[in-house]
């Protein structure tokens, strides 16, 4: 019977590794030593690589902690960490320049406080005669130096008496040439004090 | 009908066993672990990443046994999980496979000093590696389906059908896919005439 057939193709040993070898070819193998050494060969890779790749998880698996723990809890606290991170990042962010922008506020109000000389009511309304985007570039000329802190009450209140003098003669003003251009007042009608809203100082 | 009652016990036995078995993630991990970590490990190429993944095998198990029909054996339930787990990694594309993967790459000169003792002798575990390694760099230039098939067949032992079914693919396309993949492997490895 052995005679009749060929030795295993290719084909043939593929199947016999995977098990489904032919009833004919599998008798020829039963008895033909060629294809059994032909089969080993071809086995023979794959069983190593089983042995080995089986050692080498046991070995590592070994190495990992008996205990489960969730990666999704790892990636929680992961995803926690990055997110408290970010916005502590944030916070600096926000808090750095508004304390610097507190910091100068301060620094100008100091120095504003400390300025004796401001421009004079009747150079403030000549200017009400230009119009307003001049007027929002009103200057706070600082001619510091040489004031004393305990000054600061004295000039505070020569100001305030300033702009409420502003105030009036804002008020006993027909009709402020700006309304003919349908532009907004500088005199804020809302503001209690009537402060023009964005005197800058330029110091 | 006394045969059909005795099958029907013998299935029920076998479900509350594995149910039982599911119960216990100390055990389910000790048992299996090492099978399900070589399939991920060698799927991916990623010995890292391989153990997260089984880790989240066996979470995943765990939190579902309930869903565990026992139609089939605990580590086929555990290896279609991996498949899964596995492809939801590929989706997200957390990582490249295999070319990119070298940084952790797997390293088995180390296991064969663990191999048993029929192949202990020097030379064997020489040639154990040299052979390890050619089959681990063959796996490297097969498909993803045919990888996971060849080690499904291959490395866990399962047969056409429990691979067809953890794959949710006919199975005559498993066996296609087989036969390619032995194919490629064993002309690479130089087993094929």
């Amino acid at each position: 019977m052995n005679s009749a057939i060929t030795h295993l193709t290719e084909e043939q040993i593929d199947d016999v590794l995977l098990g489904e070898l032919a009833a004919a070819p599998a008798a020829h193998l039963a008895g033909c030593d060629a294809c059994k050494a032909q089969v080993a060969l071809a086995e023979a890779p794959i069983a190593s690589f089983k042995a080995v790749s089986l050692a080498w998880s046991e070995r590592r698996s070994a190495t990992l902690p008996s205990k489960l723990i969730p990666s999704s809890a790892s990636s929680w606290y992961r995803h926690a960490s990055w997110a408290a991170a970010a916005s502590a990042v944030l916070l600096l962010a926000i808090a750095v320049p508004v304390t610097r922008y507190e910091a100068a506020s301060s620094k100008h109000q100091l120095a504003s406080n400390s300025t004796p000389h401001i421009t004079q009511p009747a150079q403030v309304n000549a200017a009400l005669t230009v119009p307003n985007e001049i007027l929002h570039e009103v200057r706070i000329q600082p001619v510091a130096t040489g004031v004393s802190s305990g000054s600061h009450a004295v000039q505070i209140a020569r100001d305030n008496q300033m702009l409420q003098d502003i105030d009036r003669e804002l008020e006993a003003s027909a009709q402020p040439p700006a309304d003919d251009l349908e532009i907004q007042s500088v005199g804020n009608r809302s503001n209690p004090r009537g402060r023009p809203s964005n005197i800058r100082n330029w110091d | 009908m006394q045969l059909a009652l005795d099958a029907n016990m013998t299935n029920l036995q076998a479900v509350e066993r594995s149910s039982s078995e599911l119960d216990d993630i100390d055990a389910l991990v000790r048992t299996y672990r090492p099978r399900l970590l070589r399939f991920v490990t060698f799927s991916i190429g990623d010995a890292d990443l391989a153990e997260s993944i089984t880790q989240d095998c066996f979470l995943k198990a765990y939190n579902g046994r309930d869903k565990f029909r026992g139609d089939c054996s605990v580590n086929t339930w555990l290896t279609s999980i991996a498949v899964n787990l596995i492809r939801d990694q590929q989706r997200l594309q957390k990582f490249r496979f295999w070319r990119q993967a070298r940084a952790t790459a797997i390293d088995v000169h180390d296991a064969a000093n663990f191999l048993p003792s029929h192949e202990s002798s020097a030379e064997a575990r020489i040639l154990a590696i040299e052979r390890t390694g050619q089959v681990q760099a063959a796996l490297e230039n097969l498909s993803v389906n045919q990888r996971t098939i060849f080690l499904m067949r291959f490395a866990e032992d399962m047969d056409l059908a429990e691979i067809a079914a953890s794959i949710s693919m006919p199975i005559n396309t498993v066996k296609t896919h087989l036969h390619r993949a032995l194919k490629a492997v064993r002309a690479q490895v130089g087993g094929s005439r």
